[in-house]
C-alpha cells in the first residue's frame, strides 16, 4: 500500500510539475486572457452547444449546457468582467473548468494557445486608481516576449461578489 | 494457495476475517450466514478450511460443524466463538472440529492459528 | 487493528450491521413488552444479536460497547437456560433500551469521527444487579452447569489400545507448553493438544487435570505451563516437532523421562483418550444435513448482498442517461425518412429491454416503510412514559415501498407528526373518559399507494384542532391573507404549518417550540409531496402525506415558451387547452384570468415569470395549461405543447443553485433530442405568482 501511494504521489507531483507554469489563453477583444491549465478540462465550439436559458440568475450566466450528459453551467467572461456583449460566432468557445469540483464553462472570444509562463515573468496587477471592474479577477500579469497576458483568479471567478462591487461603486 | 470457507451470521466478522485471512495469503472461497447455508457452501466450495462461527441463526455452528464432517470425515473445521463460551467449544472439539478461535481475535493470532493448522494437515 | 488502512470498510461495515442489528432488537423489546413476555424465541434472538454486536465492538477496541453488550448477553444467556417465572420484563426492556440509546450514541459519536467516550458503567451495574435479583428470586432447581455439555462430564475415560500395540518400546516424556499471553482459553487449547497427542502416545497424564471441566485451569495453565506426561514408541525429535506446532504457543519444553512406577501406572483417572469422533456422535434428527438443506443447491441460494447508495445513484444516473441515448439514436434526424423494417423491430426490442432495466433500477431503490414505521412505536412508548399517556398505535401497509432517498426526508417530518399527535391531539386519560373515549388513545399510521404517489396518513383519536386557537395565534402573527370570514377550515388548519406558529403556549420538551410542523411540510414539499390536514373537534385529526414514489424519474408534460423547453409533472395537471379570447378577463388591477365552466382561474404567463422572448404573446396563439397544487389552481400559459414523456430528473448545477434565490424549477432533464428542458415547480412557481 505504501509503494502504491509513494507511486501515485509521484505521478500527482509530476503532474504537477507539467501542468506548472501552463497557461491556456484566450481573447476577450483586444486583451489576452491566461488560466492555469489545471483548471480546464475541455474545450467546445460555442456553436455546437445550444445554451438553454435559466430563468432568474445574473445576465453573465448565460445558462445550461448538456455535455454529454452532464449538465454544466455556463459563463458569458465578456459580461461577467461587464464588457460589451460580442455576437457569438464559429470562433466563440467555451472553455470548460473545474474549479474545486465545480465544473463551469467559460464563454470566451477565440482559445488563442497554452503558453508557459516562468514564475519571474508574472508581476502582480498594478493597483491602479481608474480600476476597472475586470480587473478584481486577474490575479496576476504575465510577460511573454512583450505581450502581457492577465491570468485570471478562477474562485473569483465563481463566487459571488455582485454586492461588493455594487458598494464600490456605490 | 489454501481455501478458506467463512461461516458467520455477522457482515462484519466475515469481512474482517476476509479482510485479514486475504491479506495473509488466504483465498476466500465462499462465505455463509448460518449453519445450513454453510454446510450447502461446504460442499460447493469444498475449502481446506472452515471457520465457524458458533452463535448463528437457522443452525448453529455446532451443529453445522457435525453435519460437515459427516458428509466429509477429514473436514478442517476452525471454531469462532466468543469468550464464556467454553463448554460449546469443547463439544465443538469432541465432535472434530480441528481447532479454535477466540473473539475478538487478532490478525497474528488467527493467521498463525490457520497456517499451523495448514502444516498440520500437510 | 487501530490505525490499519483496511479498517474503513470495516468501520462501515460495523456501523451498518450494528445499526441494523439495534433497530432489530429495538422491535423485539417493543413488541414483547407489549405482552409483557419474552418468548423463547425473542430470548433467543436477543442473545445472539448482543453476542454479535459485542464480538464486532470488541473487535473493533470499542471496549465500552462491548462490555455493555456483554452484560445484557449474560442476562439472556441466564434467561435462555433458566427460563425463569419471576422476572421484571419492563424494567429488563428499559435497561435494554437505555442500552440501545447509548450505543447508538456510541455510534454517532464513531460516525463523526469524535471520541467514542461513553460511561456506560451505571447501566452496566443496574443490569448486573437486576441479573443478581433475577438469579436470586429464581433459585436453580438443580445444579445446572450452565450450558455445559454434560457428554463430555459423564464422559468415561478409559485408555484405547494403542494402534500399533507396540507399548513395550515405548519411552517416557515429559512436556510442559506454554501459551501466548492474552489467546485465552487455555484449558480448550490443552486439550487440543492431548487430543493430537492421543494419535501416538498413550499412557498420557497431565496437570492440571479436570481441564475439560473446570474453566478455572486456565489460570493454572497461564501460571505453570500446562505439564504432560506420556509414552510413546516416537523419537523424541519428532515428538519435538508436534509440540512445535502447538498454536499460538510461546514455549515448551520435552524431555525424555524414567518409567514411571508401575503402580502409578494403574491409576488411571486422568487418562484420557478419545475415540474417532466421527463415530461418537449419536445418530439424532437434527444431525447431518436437514432436510432443507436438500433444496439448496448453490445456484438457487438466496442471499443479499449490501451496496453503497452512492452506486445505486451511481446506476440511476447510468439508466437515465442510457434512456436519453437510446432516444437519441432512434430519433436521430439522419434517419429520417428511410424504411428501416430491422432497425425498428430491434430499436423496439432495444427499448423494451431498456425499460424492464428502468424498472428493476428503480425496484432496487425501493425499500420498504417498515423501519421507519417501526421507529415510531419507540417514539410513542418514550413520550407515553413521560407524559403519563396511554397511546395504542396501529400500523397499517407498512410494507409499502418507496425511493431510498424518498424515505430519508420523510423519516423526520413523520416523528414530527406523531409527536404533534401525541402531545397536542390525544388528551389525558381523566379528559378522555370525561368526553366518552377510551382512556387510551390510539394513532393510526397507515401507508397505501396511489398511482405513482404513496399516501401515508397519520390519524390520532384525539381532541382534534381548535380553529378558534389557530385563529387567534394566525392573527397573532400576522400570518392572515384574507379576510376571517372567507378562510376554509382547511386554510385555518393549514396555519400550523406556517414557521414559527405554535398554539402551544408552553413549550414542552417533545413538540411546541414553534419548529416542527413547517419542517413538516418543507421536508415533504422538497421531495414533490404534499401535506393535507382534516380535523375534527373532539374526534380527532388526519394529516395526510402524499409523496411521490421516487424522485428520479417522473412522467412529464414538454412545453415550449420561446426556445426554453420546460417540463410539467404530469401529477400537476389537470387538463390543457386553446383558450378562446372571450374566455379571458382582465380585472382593473391587470391581473389577467380564465372563465373555465363557470370557474375563474388565475393565468401566469410563463415568459413574463421567466423573462423569455417568444413571439407567442396572445393567448389564442398558445395553450394554457391547467395545474394544480395542493388545491390550488393556476392556468399556465406557454406558446405549445411538445408531448408527453417519461424523464429522469437531475437537479440543476450546484453553481446555479447557489447564486439562483428564486422558487419555480425543480430540477431539469435531458430531452430525446440531447437538448435541456427546465422542469417546473408549481407549487414554487403559485407563491411567486402572488407576489408578481
Amino acid at each position: 500500500m505504501n509503494v502504491n501511494e509513494s507511486a501515485g504521489k509521484e505521478l500527482l507531483d509530476q503532474m504537477d510539475d507539467t501542468q506548472k507554469g501552463k497557461y491556456l489563453t484566450f481573447s476577450l477583444g483586444e486583451e489576452i486572457y491566461g488560466i492555469e491549465i489545471k483548471f480546464v478540462t475541455e474545450i467546445v465550439v460555442v456553436g455546437m452547444q445550444s445554451v438553454t436559458t435559466v430563468p432568474d440568475l445574473p445576465e453573465y450566466v448565460q445558462g445550461i449546457i448538456n455535455l454529454r450528459g452532464k449538465i454544466i453551467p455556463v459563463i458569458d467572461v465578456r459580461l461577467r468582467f461587464k464588457k460589451p456583449p460580442c455576437d457569438y460566432n464559429d470562433r466563440t468557445c467555451i472553455v470548460i473548468v473545474d474549479i474545486r469540483g465545480i465544473a463551469v464553462g467559460l464563454i470566451v472570444d477565440t482559445v488563442q494557445e497554452v503558453l508557459s509562463i516562468a514564475d519571474q515573468d508574472m508581476v502582480p496587477p498594478p493597483q491602479l486608481n481608474s480600476n476597472t471592474y475586470h480587473q478584481r479577477f486577474i490575479k496576476a500579469i504575465g510577460k511573454v516576449n512583450n505581450a502581457v497576458k492577465l491570468i485570471l483568479d478562477c474562485d473569483r471567478l465563481l463566487s459571488d461578489d455582485e454586492i461588493v462591487s455594487l458598494e464600490q461603486t456605490g | 494457495m489454501k481455501k478458506v470457507l467463512i461461516v458467520d451470521d455477522a457482515q462484519f466478522m466475515r469481512l474482517s476475517l476476509k479482510t485479514m485471512l486475504e491479506k495473509n495469503g488466504f483465498h476466500v472461497a465462499g462465505e455463509a450466514e448460518n449453519g445450513i447455508l454453510g454446510i450447502a457452501k461446504y460442499i460447493e466450495c469444498a475449502p481446506d478450511i472452515v471457520t465457524m462461527d458458533i452463535t448463528m441463526p437457522e443452525m448453529s455452528g455446532v451443529e453445522a460443524l457435525k453435519a460437515i464432517r459427516k458428509h466429509d470425515p477429514k473436514a478442517c473445521v476452525v471454531m469462532v466463538s466468543a469468550m464464556g463460551q467454553e463448554s460449546l467449544i469443547k463439544e465443538a472439539i469432541i465432535n472434530g472440529a480441528k481447532y479454535f478461535i477466540v473473539k475478538p481475535f487478532k490478525e497474528d493470532q488467527i493467521v498463525e492459528t490457520l497456517k499451523k493448522i495448514c502444516q498440520t494437515k500437510e | 487493528m487501530a490505525g490499519d488502512h483496511t479498517l474503513e470498510p470495516m468501520l462501515d461495515m460495523f456501523l451498518f450491521e450494528t445499526d441494523q442489528l439495534l433497530e432489530q432488537l429495538e422491535q423485539i423489546i417493543i413488541h414483547s413488552e407489549q405482552s409483557d413476555t419474552y418468548s423463547a424465541t425473542d430470548i433467543n434472538e436477543i442473545f445472539r444479536i448482543m453476542h454479535t454486536i459485542k464480538g464486532a465492538a470488541a473487535m473493533m477496541l470499542y471496549d465500552n460497547i462491548a462490555a455493555l453488550s456483554h452484560a445484557i448477553e449474560d442476562v439472556f444467556f441466564y434467561l435462555r437456560d433458566t427460563n425463569p417465572e419471576n422476572m421484571d420484563c419492563t424494567k429488563l426492556s428499559d435497561l435494554i433500551l437505555s442500552s440501545i440509546d447509548f450505543i447508538k450514541t456510541e455510534l454517532k459519536k464513531i460516525r463523526e469521527g469524535d471520541r467514542v467516550d461513553g460511561d456506560a458503567a451505571a447501566l452496566n451495574s443496574s443490569i448486573k444487579n437486576y441479573l443478581e435479583i433475577l438469579k436470586q428470586s429464581n433459585p436453580a432447581p438443580l445444579e445446572n452447569s450452565g450450558t455445559g455439555v454434560i457428554s463430555v462430564t459423564n464422559q468415561q475415560y478409559y485408555i484405547a489400545q494403542d494402534k500399533k500395540a507396540a507399548s513395550t518400546q515405548n519411552k517416557c516424556f515429559k512436556a510442559a507448553v506454554f501459551f501466548d499471553a492474552g489467546c485465552e482459553m487455555e484449558n480448550i487449547r490443552a486439550y487440543t493438544v492431548i487430543h493430537e497427542l492421543k494419535d501416538f502416545a498413550e499412557d498420557i497424564h497431565y496437570i492440571p487435570e479436570n481441564i475439560m471441566e473446570d474453566d478455572s485451569t486456565c489460570e493454572m495453565i497461564r501460571q505453570n505451563g500446562f505439564v504432560v506426561r506420556f509414552s510413546s514408541d516416537r523419537p523424541l525429535a519428532e515428538l519435538h516437532d508436534f509440540f512445535g506446532k502447538t498454536i499460538l504457543m510461546k514455549e515448551f519444553q520435552l524431555e525424555e523421562t524414567d518409567p514411571p512406577a508401575s503402580g502409578e501406572k494403574k491409576a488411571r483417572p486422568q487418562q484420557i483418550v478419545l475415540e474417532d469422533p466421527v463415530v461418537k456422535i449419536p445418530p439424532s434428527p437434527e444431525e447431518g444435513l436437514p432436510a432443507k438443506n436438500s433444496e439448496i443447491h448453490s445456484s438457487n441460494q438466496q442471499s443479499m448482498i449490501s451496496v453503497n447508495v452512492a452506486k445505486l445513484d451511481r446506476l440511476m444516473d447510468l439508466v437515465g442517461e442510457l434512456v436519453i441515448s437510446e432516444a437519441l439514436v432512434v430519433q436521430n434526424p439522419d434517419l429520417r425518412g428511410l424504411t428501416l423494417d430491422n432497425f425498428n423491430k430491434a430499436a423496439r426490442q432495444q427499448e423494451k429491454i431498456i425499460s424492464e432495466l428502468q424498472d428493476m433500477v428503480m425496484s432496487v431503490r425501493m425499500l420498504p416503510l417498515t423501519t421507519t414505521f417501526h421507529k415510531m412505536q419507540r417514539i410513542i412508548r418514550d413520550m407515553c412514559k413521560k407524559l403519563g399517556k396511554d397511546v395504542q398505535l396501529e400500523l397499517i401497509g407498512e410494507t409499502t415501498e418507496v425511493d431510498k432517498n424518498i424515505i430519508e426526508h420523510i423519516s423526520d417530518p413523520l416523528m414530527h407528526l406523531i409527536r404533534n399527535a401525541i402531545d397536542h391531539g390525544i388528551e389525558t386519560a381523566e379528559e378522555r373518559e370525561a368526553a366518552g373515549k377510551t382512556a387510551s388513545g390510539k394513532i393510526t399510521l397507515e401507508a397505501k399507494n396511489s398511482g405513482s404517489d404513496v399516501i401515508i396518513l397519520i390519524t390520532d383519536d384525539g381532541r382534534g384542532l381548535n380553529k378558534g386557537k389557530i385563529l387567534d395565534r394566525a392573527r397573532q402573527k400576522g400570518l392572515l391573507h384574507k379576510p376571517e370570514n372567507e378562510l376554509t377550515d382547511k386554510e385555518i388548519y393549514n396555519f400550523i404549518f406556517a414557521p414559527g406558529f405554535s398554539t402551544q403556549d408552553k413549550v414542552t420538551e417533545f413538540s411546541g417550540r414553534g419548529v416542527g410542523m413547517d419542517v413538516v411540510t418543507k421536508n415533504v414539499n422538497s421531495v414533490g409531496g404534499l401535506v393535507l390536514i382534516d380535523s375534527v373537534a373532539g374526534e380527532g385529526t388526519t394529516i395526510s402525506l402524499k409523496i411521490p414514489l421516487t424522485l428520479s424519474i417522473i412522467d412529464g408534460m414538454t412545453i415550449r415558451v420561446g426556445n426554453v423547453r420546460y417540463t410539467v409533472p404530469i401529477t400537476t395537471i389537470r387538463e390543457s387547452f386553446k383558450p378562446q379570447a372571450k374566455e379571458i378577463i382582465n380585472d382593473p388591477d391587470r391581473n389577467e384570468m380564465i372563465m373555465v365552466r363557470g370557474q375563474c382561474y388565475p393565468i401566469l404567463r410563463i415568459h413574463r415569470l421567466f423573462k423569455v422572448t417568444t413571439s407567442v404573446t396572445d393567448f389564442t396563439d398558445g395553450i394554457i395549461i391547467m395545474v394544480e397544487n395542493e388545491d390550488e389552481v393556476l392556468c399556465l400559459f406557454a406558446d405549445e405543447l411538445l408531448g408527453q414523456q417519461q424523464v429522469v430528473v437531475k437537479a440543476l448545477p450546484p453553481y446555479i443553485k447557489n447564486i439562483r434565490q428564486a422558487e419555480g424549477l425543480a430540477g431539469c432533464t435531458l430531452l430525446g433530442d440531447g437538448s435541456i428542458s427546465l422542469i417546473l415547480d408549481i407549487g414554487g412557481m403559485m407563491r411567486r405568482g402572488y407576489s408578481l
